[in-house]
């Protein structure tokens, strides 16, 4: 058995003695320090970063036609009533509460209209609660917003109610629906 | 392969979310816009602070002057919403939430009806209220 593997032996210590004959230890470090510059320059090169781009993960309501913006934006269409600071920059989503928290079964409602298709969506801003103040991504957005005496479209009030504690944490946008005025 | 194969898993994501957007209009968009907030998409409430009406709101119209008190009540009344909107809104709601313990005699609210009540807003809430859950409750067979 040991006698059938001895051309192995003998083709890599060839090979290994070629090498050596014909590269010096310095043009092996010119080489790899090349490869290892040159691997680290290659995502600045734009193909490289508009590779990046198209594998970048559809946000979770990418379906929504138009999408338009930054979910972790004060800009973004959804949040055109959004007073708080945005889940989806603390642990959490633009739907989802971060771990450890609560939502809001209570909450206020109103319309956002998406600029990719021209549709006004029904949004619904729950707050989520049971930690201190998130302190990321503060957005103070007022469309469509009424004073605070008319509490149920005021958005200035912290909206943890029916849940176990009151300290709110941050704020959701979630899409009801299309609204269509018939 | 894995990328390759997340896409048509995107895609059917994709489909779904979409149809998850439902058309709203008509007074189910005025419920969603004005009353779900509190009262929850289902009716419920929060046991405490926000009165259910599944399973309850229709009881009211069994008392007298509980017809008038689901008009006069603040969320109704102030409304940002006009009488024939409201009317529809409460006609709705009845039928949505409580259509079991709506009367057989029952007729459903008119815009004029509406704007007369609307005009005299409730001005100690709790009270009325009160005194219409303990009429409910003797009128109980």
């Amino acid at each position: 058995m040991r006698n059938d593997r001895r051309w192995i032996d003998r083709l890599v210590e060839q090979g290994a003695r070629q090498v050596a004959r014909r590269t010096s230890r310095r043009s092996f470090l010119t080489w790899l320090g090349t490869a290892l510059v040159g691997g680290t320059a290659l995502p600045l090169l734009p193909v490289a970063r508009a590779a990046d781009d198209a594998r970048v993960p559809a946000p979770d309501d990418g379906a929504l036609t138009g999408e338009v913006g930054d979910a972790k934006s004060c800009h973004y269409w959804r949040h055109c009533a959004i007073d708080g600071f945005l889940c989806a920059c603390c642990g959490g989503s633009q739907n989802t509460c971060p771990p450890g928290t609560e939502m809001s079964p209570v909450t206020w409602i109103g319309t956002c209209r998406n600029p990719g298709d021209g549709k006004d969506y029904v949004i619904s801003y729950n707050d989520c609660c049971g930690q201190s103040l998130c302190m990321r991504c503060r957005c103070t957005r007022t469309e469509g917003e009424k004073p605070v005496y008319f509490t149920s479209k005021n958005n200035d009030l912290l909206w943890c109610f029916g849940t176990k504690s009151r300290a709110v944490h941050c704020s959701v946008a979630v899409v009801l629906g299309v609204a269509t005025r018939s | 392969m894995r990328t390759a194969l997340r896409w048509p898993a995107l895609v059917l994501l994709a489909h779904v979310a979409r149809a998850a957007a439902a058309d709203m209009s008509g007074p189910a968009l005025d419920y969603v816009l004005n009353c779900q907030g509190c009262h929850r998409a289902d009716g419920t409430g929060t046991p405490g602070s926000v009165p259910a009406l599944a399973g309850s709101v229709g009881r009211f119209l069994r008392v007298p002057g509980g017809r008038e008190y689901l008009a006069r009540v603040p969320g109704v009344a102030q409304a940002p919403l006009d009488d024939a909107a409201v009317a529809r809104l409460l006609n709705w709601m009845l039928e949505r939430f409580d259509k079991d313990d709506l009367p057989h005699d029952f007729v459903p609210y008119a815009p004029d009806e509406v704007g007369r009540l609307r005009t005299s807003p409730l001005t100690d809430v709790e009270r009325v209220r009160r005194e219409l859950l303990a009429a409910i409750e003797r009128a109980r067979p």
